[in-house]
């Protein structure tokens, strides 16, 4: 697929972040387009999760800028301002965890409908409705009542999915959706994920599923030490990488 | 096998052996049927006392804080003097001694006990060594002049509150009066009925004469009023069967009264009064067996007194249903505060905790009930209660809150964070609900414990059972009777509970959503 033209939707420049002493981030600069899927790989400690967790704020950092929708976060902002600001681009940003982070003590319509109507204030009838639809979406229209831990790992993933979607995100982060699942589980989660994409839902996704990103993705952005050392369509980067750091990171993981 | 028949056999042989020696034990026990022999061997004569009731009983000797004096100690050593043995004071709980004295723990209890017809049924009395009478104490500007005062209501028509020391003779003396104008409160300590009157929580105290006498200097603003009142006698106690130890007690009383010892000392302490001068004649009353009346025991003993354990038990389950709720709710603030909050008041809440876990739960309440009334801040005593107990267990609570919202998976927070819920809302609706079902079984751990520490309320003047069990116990001697009882109503409070718990804690762990759904 093409580039998609126009402004980026999210721009990230010279982001550093610090974990104590150590670089984690080393000036990231990266843009993802309205409509365009995102895909991180790269080795571990690449700094590719804690990318995404500076996004929507779980993560703060030390120097550079984030802007998604036009919501700007950076250091200069006061820590009030920064707060409302968070709220802002959280109700825009979903995000799926590796660990899903279902809530326990919930039902899994609950789990849906709990931040359409806690957070954006919407009447309950209506968000059920709509949360049931989106169950049904992912394959789950017969586990409404159940709790979580009655589910499979990759039941619960589809629901933390439909629960990022059911807040109508601008853009999804995908924090390695499938590492936690055995590969039947993660066929399931991947094949919402795709529909997903091909329905125009912007995302970001950081993956070890090779195979995956490469079908997936419109850019891929190869993260090692705290830095974006390349990024293009996944043919080129897949095929032609010229970096040799991404040269070795995919001869190594396929042969895993 | 052969080993095993051996050990059997040799099990046979201690079992049999300690039986034997038991009943060799018991026979000796019986059959030297008094004290007066091991304590003339011994040289030793242990005395039942309690320093807490004060002076000029038995306290702690300014001038010497380790030891002990007072008039009781003084007489115990006259007594001794010329009988041989060294009397040694043995510390125990006013209202405990007696069943300290029937376990064998000491020879003799002497600490102001009167000479009553309970305990007479149960126990040797010495002759009195002294004649007591009740004095009224109140503010020296007050409206109270004399004890016939009291016998009338207040001026606005409420009950005289007066305060008395807990199964003392001014309890009983004031309700065989049967007086509908007073309302009488009972404290552990003859001083903290006084300090009750100076702060204004009772009308007056009526006290010993002897402890009056002795504590009025402390008080200057109450004063003694009118004349004394009441009249009886104080008494050593013995073991029923230690006949010969009493007689051999009685026999140096009887030299000291003759010989002006006893006045002399009665002199030097300030509490001779012309009512001694019937000590003389009094050997023959308090030792022969007329006064014994036949007293209950057993069922009909609970039958008579049952309700007032019932309705003293339901003082506890009061106190405690009444400060749980309050000490889980600040238990769950503190710990809110202690891990969300900003740097000072978690270094606040920190020091705290430490303060209310650091120091006695009797302490806290003394301070709520007798300390806040002289900053002018006066609680009624179940206010004070339940205030400190909610303040004592609340401490508690909050450590179990604080393990259990740690105990919380930290993505459970991100993951509310990210779906764009505040801090606040993250903690209320995600974190807490889930923290709260980890807590219930330590949580409710503590409701047991506190059904148990009700108890220390009694220091501030609320009768609840273990309260109304002494003072049941001690007024009829029942000791057995009351505890089974009183152990049967705890035990009816606290099995419930934990069944209670069990079932709630199941259904949350089915279908926990309904209960945290708002």
């Amino acid at each position: 697929m093409s580039k998609i033209a126009g402004s980026p939707m999210i721009s990230v420049s010279q982001l550093v972040k610090y974990h104590g002493e150590s670089r984690v981030l080393n000036g990231i600069d990266l843009e993802v387009h309205r409509g365009e899927v995102a895909v991180i790989i790269g080795p571990s400690g690449g700094g590719k999760s804690t990318f995404l967790r500076c996004l929507n704020g779980l993560e703060s950092f030390q120097a550079g800028q984030v802007s998604i929708d036009g919501l700007r976060l950076d250091l200069s902002l006061p820590e009030s301002t920064r707060q409302a600001r968070l709220a802002q681009i959280r109700r825009r940003v979903g995000m799926v965890f590796q660990q899903f982070h279902l809530f326990p003590h919930k039902s899994v319509l609950e789990n849906v409908t709990e931040a359409p109507i806690a957070v954006l204030k919407r009447p309950r009838a209506e968000v059920e409705a709509e949360a049931r639809g989106l169950l049904e979406r992912v394959g789950l229209a017969d586990k409404l009542s159940a709790r979580p831990r009655q589910l499979s790992g990759g039941q619960q993933q589809r629901v933390a999915i439909a629960r990022a979607l059911a807040m109508h995100p601008e853009v999804i982060l995908f924090d390695e959706p499938t590492s936690a699942l055995d590969p039947r589980m993660t066929a399931e989660v991947l094949e919402v994920i795709s529909s997903l994409a091909s329905g125009g839902q912007t995302m970001i996704v950081v993956t070890h599923a090779m195979g995956f990103a490469r079908q997936l993705a419109h850019t891929v952005h190869v993260f090692g030490q705290g830095q974006v050392i390349e990024s293009g369509p996944p043919a080129q980067v897949f095929e032609n990488a010229r970096n040799h750091i991404t040269r070795a990171f995919l001869a190594q993981a396929q042969a895993a | 096998m052969s080993r095993w028949f051996a050990f059997r056999a040799w099990v046979a042989w201690v079992l049999i052996s300690t039986g034997l020696n038991c009943v060799a034990w018991s026979a000796t026990a019986a059959t030297a049927d008094d004290s007066l022999g091991r304590v003339r061997r011994a040289q030793v004569l242990r005395y039942g006392s309690d320093a807490e009731g004060g002076g000029p009983y038995a306290y702690p000797d300014p001038a010497n804080p380790g030891r002990t004096t007072g008039f009781e100690v003084e007489l115990m050593g006259l007594i001794c003097g010329s009988l041989g043995p060294v009397p040694v004071l043995y510390q125990g709980q006013w209202d405990a001694l007696l069943p300290t004295l029937a376990a064998g723990h000491v020879d003799v209890v002497i600490n102001g006990y009167e000479l009553t017809d309970a305990r007479m049924a149960r126990y040797a009395a010495s002759r009195p060594y002294y004649v007591y009478q009740l004095q009224v104490m109140g503010l020296r500007q007050g409206a109270i002049r004399s004890f016939d005062d009291l016998r009338q209501r207040r001026p606005d028509g409420k009950p005289w509150v007066v305060s008395v020391l807990g199964g003392s003779a001014a309890e009983s003396f004031i309700r065989d009066q049967g007086l509908d104008s007073i309302d009488l409160v009972t404290f552990n300590g003859a001083t903290d009925c006084m300090m009750a009157v100076s702060n204004g929580q009772s009308d007056a105290t009526l006290q010993d004469l002897p402890a009056a006498r002795f504590y009025q200097p402390h008080y200057p603003a109450l004063g003694l009023l009118g004349p004394p009142v009441g009249k009886g006698y104080y008494v050593l106690y013995l073991r029923s069967d230690d006949l010969l130890l009493r007689d051999a007690l009685n026999g140096q009383i009887s030299r000291l009264i003759a010989d002006g010892e006893l006045r002399a000392l009665y002199e030097k302490y300030g509490i001779w009064t012309e009512a001694q001068a019937e000590l003389a004649e009094l050997a023959t009353a308090a030792t022969s067996g007329a006064m014994v009346q036949e007293s209950r025991r057993g069922l009909d003993l609970l039958k008579q007194h049952g309700w007032t354990l019932g309705l003293a038990a339901a003082m506890t389950v009061f106190l405690a249903c009444a400060s749980m709720p309050l000490a889980m709710l600040l238990g769950l603030g503190i710990a809110l505060g202690r891990l969300y909050g900003p740097g000072p008041l978690r270094w606040l809440l920190t020091a705290l905790v430490e303060l209310i876990r650091g120091t006695p739960l009797m302490l806290q309440l003394f301070v709520l009930f007798f300390l806040l009334p002289r900053l002018g801040l006066q609680l009624p005593a179940l206010v004070a209660g339940v205030l400190g107990l909610a303040l004592n267990y609340s401490a508690y609570e909050s450590e179990i809150y604080r393990a259990g919202l740690q105990a919380v998976p930290v993505g459970q927070m991100e993951a509310a964070l990210a779906l764009g819920m505040t801090r606040s809302q993250a903690l209320r609706r995600i974190i807490v609900p889930q923290a709260v079902r980890i807590v219930i079984p330590p949580v409710t751990n503590d409701f047991i414990a506190l059904f148990k520490d009700t108890s220390v309320c009694s220091v501030i003047s609320i009768v609840e059972l273990t309260k109304r069990y002494s003072i049941l116990a001690n007024s009829t001697g029942g000791v057995v009777e009351f505890a089974a009882a009183t152990a049967v109503l705890y035990l009816l409070m606290s099995v419930p509970l934990s069944w209670l718990v069990r079932r709630c804690e199941a259904h949350l762990a089915t279908d926990g959503g309904k209960v945290a759904a708002s």
